[in-house]
């Protein structure tokens, strides 16, 4: 009897659990019925002045709020709202002006002088000038930058005429950046310079906020973190915060391009699991940078009826590198003739093969649902730079994959139904992936399975988390093969410097192509380079040469998917971020 | 008792001590450092090695550990790798509050709900109640916390709008009882999701000490005495019954301060177990340590106050 009534007992608690639960759940569908009717009302009204949007990032900025000092992406979601730059760049990625309204160049490039804006204020009511300027980049230039944390130097000011002297302490005259007038400012740069407007974009800070704090000291002043102490030029100021949970921005109503529309703009910190049932019930309105929303929750966000999505290829890329040559242990060099060759990917037809093994799209159908694009340069698809016609595409073959090994010598002589290499000896390649990005660690052993079927034996090594695996690829990766990594690249300019060279840092390949090395420098060698077809013909030439020596597969290149709620107007996103004139966004209601 | 007290904190220094040498050595032995997760194409990585170098962090570790200690010991510990020129002890201490606060909802609610509904079942075992307490004891065992965070967020806060989904409070600038009341909502389901396997497993010890005692000769001779059921059960059976449960709490004070990574993340709820585990990820030192030793010394702290209720419940236990 006991027994029984247990029983029943548990059954009849968990009944009641499910039906709460079923509640729950069939709550949300009754508000579809006045979903037309809100539709009729909303005519083409035009913009209309207050209102609150909502954005959500998953992730807590650190709370460094100064152009120069920032790193993280979450952080230049509250920085892009309140600074702004001499140019900024438009949906085809040229420089339009911003701050400046005109420039004109030298004769031989190396200098630019700009016209500024006159009427631009700060947020304090103190005049911008062009002494902001020169001291913008006269801070990241300070010997003490560095140290105190700043990593913007080598993009934006590394070019300066004096940089190295003055950055040195060698001497205490910045040569760099010069105030003509209030109005009009120069750069000079120690040559002449192809990406001088790219230079010359970095957000400006104001003198008269920073002059007398130390540079060592800008990155924990209350100017550089705290609501109310930060000073833009923006359209919106940064007003409150409840650190790592809200930040909130108002309107700047005496903005030079005109009074925002909107009153403020708040960013919610919200976890990704429950950014999308926000968005759904209105209490957030969009979800953009840094990363908007998955794939896999495509179908739901567009069943939102309240909600419109953005979806446009993202400036980042995975790859799976392949090492051309490996660099001794110990050496922190960037010599190349010191490196040792990788043996076991020597031949380019081993690498090709490889690249023809590997199914790309079927990588991105299954696990991007199809929201991502094969790519077969390292030069972003948007940018003017980038060639979809001379590299070969490498589409999924396996047939020509086996007949190139074959080719090359790698049979399989023991009938293990691995290939061994021309000697007879056992051939195994290693692939190496780090941790932090799902969808990559998912692709691991999918690639292995595609290269296993054209009988290449991958050893398939435990994932790393990011500090250690990184340890590993800088110092300790004299046996490896492939490996796994993700770039996010610039919009400023198309030049694959700094990730492609012989003697780049990032250049874990360890990739050494007299030839390739040659086509970068001369891309962007004065005063040829001045000419965008000339610097699009050599770039041409470099992605062909990078696509047959290939040091490394593009995988995919996901695309970013942004949602925000169709009572947000007025935005007009860039190919490389959301916020886009955001003193023109506007809500309905 | 008081010199007990005092004896006992003394202890603490040199075990804190062991631990600050353990902790800094196995985090030396970890790959990497602050900087090496940091790959930015755009940024030139001899930046990262100037700064590596300012930071001290190509010292040898002797070196590195006794620059660490010897502001420890003043109460300096430092600035943050990766939270630009912010000290150490600010960061803490602007997440320990948030912490404290849903460590103490957590604890109240734990205790409100779980010593009660035990004792019941106890007195009334095997009746539907008990066995209601007992599913709810499964239930809250078995379920994981991020799970029933998101079902409670969705269910509550998405579809019922009745509770925030997220921080710890709904806008900047509010204050006075606004804010407490409004700091109270936000913590209402946060510390009812972490509290949630807590309450279960005191339920099923509280009921079954109870039940124990209950059965001792002790308290068949005080109901022989004529005592009235009330007297039996918290005079004499309760305080008896304790004992183990003031034991469990102690280590519950310890890792409730420490902080909840899971729960934390899913309500975004800046506290410190989510700034330890950035910190470890990004092998951000200074605040690993930091928090470390703190986490070191609320568990010795638990287990002292664990130590000093004992007195209190039970006559027979004396210190001195």
């Amino acid at each position: 009897m006991n027994l029984k009534f247990k029983r029943s007992w548990l059954i009849l608690l968990s009944f009641v659990l499910m039906l709460g639960i079923l509640a729950a759940c069939s709550g949300g569908s009754d508000n579809t019925s006045t979903e037309g009717e809100k539709e009729n009302e909303e005519k083409e009204t035009g913009p209309q002045m207050g209102g609150t949007v909502v954005g959500a990032m998953d992730t807590a900025p650190s709370g460094s709020f100064n152009p120069i000092f920032y790193e993280e992406a979450y952080e230049a979601n509250i920085i892009e709202f309140v600074y702004e730059g001499l140019v900024s760049q438009n949906n085809s990625l040229e420089f339009v002006p911003n701050l400046a309204k005109e420039w004109k160049y030298n004769e031989d490039h190396s200098e630019i002088t700009f016209t500024l804006e006159e009427n631009v204020k700060w947020h304090d009511g103190e005049p911008f000038t062009a002494h902001d300027v020169v001291f913008t980049y006269k801070t990241m230039s300070d010997p003490d930058y560095i140290e105190a944390g700043g990593v913007r130097a080598s993009e934006y000011a590394s070019r300066l005429l004096g940089y190295k002297e003055y950055s040195e302490g060698q001497t205490d005259e910045f040569q760099g950046v010069v105030a003509e007038d209030d109005h009009t400012v120069t750069f000079k740069f120690a040559e002449p310079n192809v990406i001088a407007l790219s230079d010359a974009s970095f957000s400006i800070i104001p003198e008269h906020i920073f002059k007398d704090i130390p540079v060592a000291d800008i990155p924990a002043a209350p100017e550089s973190r705290e609501p109310g102490k930060v000073i833009g030029t923006g359209p919106f100021k940064f007003t409150e915060m409840v650190q790592g949970e809200q930040y909130v921005l108002e309107k700047n109503a005496d903005y030079w391009q005109g009074e925002p529309y909107l009153d403020s703009v708040v960013w919610k910190v919200v976890d990704q699991a429950v950014i999308l049932g926000l968005l759904e019930n209105g209490e957030i309105d969009f979800v953009a940078d840094p990363n908007g929303f998955q794939a896999a929750d495509y179908e739901a966000v567009a069943a939102m009826q309240n909600v419109e999505i953005i979806e446009q290829p993202d400036f980042g890329y995975q790859i799976m590198g392949m090492m051309h040559n490996h660099r001794a242990a110990g050496d922190m060099t960037l010599d190349p003739s010191k490196w040792t060759v990788n043996e076991n990917l020597k031949d380019p037809r081993v690498r090709q093969a490889i690249a023809y093994a590997i199914d790309r799209q079927a990588i991105i159908d299954g696990l991007l649902y199809g929201r991502g694009i094969v790519q077969n340069s390292p030069i972003a698809t948007q940018f003017w730079a980038y060639d979809d016609q001379n590299p070969p595409a490498y589409e999924h073959d396996q047939d020509k994959a086996n007949q190139l090994l074959d080719e090359a010598g790698y049979v399989d002589v023991d009938g293990d139904g691995f290939r061994e290499d021309p000697n007879g000896e056992k051939w195994v390649l290693n692939l190496n992936y780090p941790l932090g990005n799902q969808i990559r660690e998912r692709s691991a052993p999918i690639i292995e399975e595609f290269l296993e079927e054209v009988g290449i034996n991958i050893d398939l090594r435990q994932p790393k988390e990011a500090a250690a695996y990184f340890e590993d690829l800088e110092k300790n990766s004299q046996d490896w093969d492939l490996y796994l990594v993700g770039w996010s690249l610039s919009s400023g300019d198309p030049s694959p410097e700094g990730l492609w060279g012989s003697k780049d840092f990032y250049n874990y390949s360890r990739w050494n192509n007299p030839e390739a090395d040659k086509l970068l420098a001369e891309a962007v060698k004065p005063p040829e380079a001045f000419e965008q077809d000339y610097r699009k013909e050599i770039y041409s030439k470099w992605q062909v040469e990078f696509g047959e020596d290939l040091p490394a597969l593009i995988l995919y290149a996901a695309n970013s998917l942004w949602a925000h709620n169709s009572r947000m107007k007025g935005i007009d996103v860039l190919p490389y971020q959301f916020h886009n004139n955001p003193h023109l966004w506007y809500v309905t209601e | 008792m008081f010199q007990y007290i005092i004896r006992r904190i003394l202890v603490f220094i040199p075990m804190l001590f062991v631990l600050t040498v353990i902790v800094f050595a196995l985090m030396q032995a970890a790959p990497g450092d602050a900087f090496t997760g940091r790959i930015d194409p755009t940024v030139d990585p001899e930046v990262y090695e100037q700064r590596r170098e300012a930071l001290g962090l190509n010292d040898p570790i002797h070196i590195q550990y006794w620059n660490w200690i010897k502001g420890a010991v003043v109460g300096d510990f430092g600035e943050s790798l990766i939270y630009k020129g912010r000290a150490v002890s600010d960061l803490i201490a602007e997440r320990f509050s948030n912490t404290l606060n849903l460590g103490v909802m957590t604890l109240i609610i734990t205790i409100v709900v779980s010593i009660p509904i035990g004792i019941y079942s106890a007195r009334h075992p095997y009746t539907p109640l008990d066995y209601g307490a007992t599913a709810f004891g499964f239930f809250g065992l078995a379920t994981p916390n991020f799970f029933f965070g998101l079902v409670a967020i969705y269910i509550f806060s998405i579809k019922l709008g009745w509770l925030p989904a997220h921080g710890t409070v709904s806008k900047p600038g509010i204050d006075g009882f606004e804010l407490f009341f409004d700091k109270i909502r936000h913590l209402i389901l946060p510390s009812i999701t972490l509290g949630l396997a807590g309450t279960a497993s005191y339920m099923r010890y509280m009921r079954s000490e109870v039940l124990d005692v209950l059965g001792s000769d002790y308290i068949r001779t005080a109901r022989a005495k004529g005592m009235t059921e009330n007297t039996v059960l918290y005079k004499h059976t309760l305080r008896n019954a304790l004992i183990p449960i003031i034991t469990l709490l102690g280590f519950e004070v310890g890792v409730l301060l420490g902080g909840a990574v899971i729960t934390e993340s899913v309500f975004q709820f800046p506290g410190l177990g989510t700034l330890f585990i950035t910190s470890i990820g990004n092998r951000d030192y200074p605040v690993i340590m930091a928090i470390n030793l703190m986490l070191g010394f609320f568990v010795l702290l638990g287990n002292l106050l664990a130590d000093i209720f004992y007195s209190i419940v039970d006559p027979r236990i004396r210190y001195d």
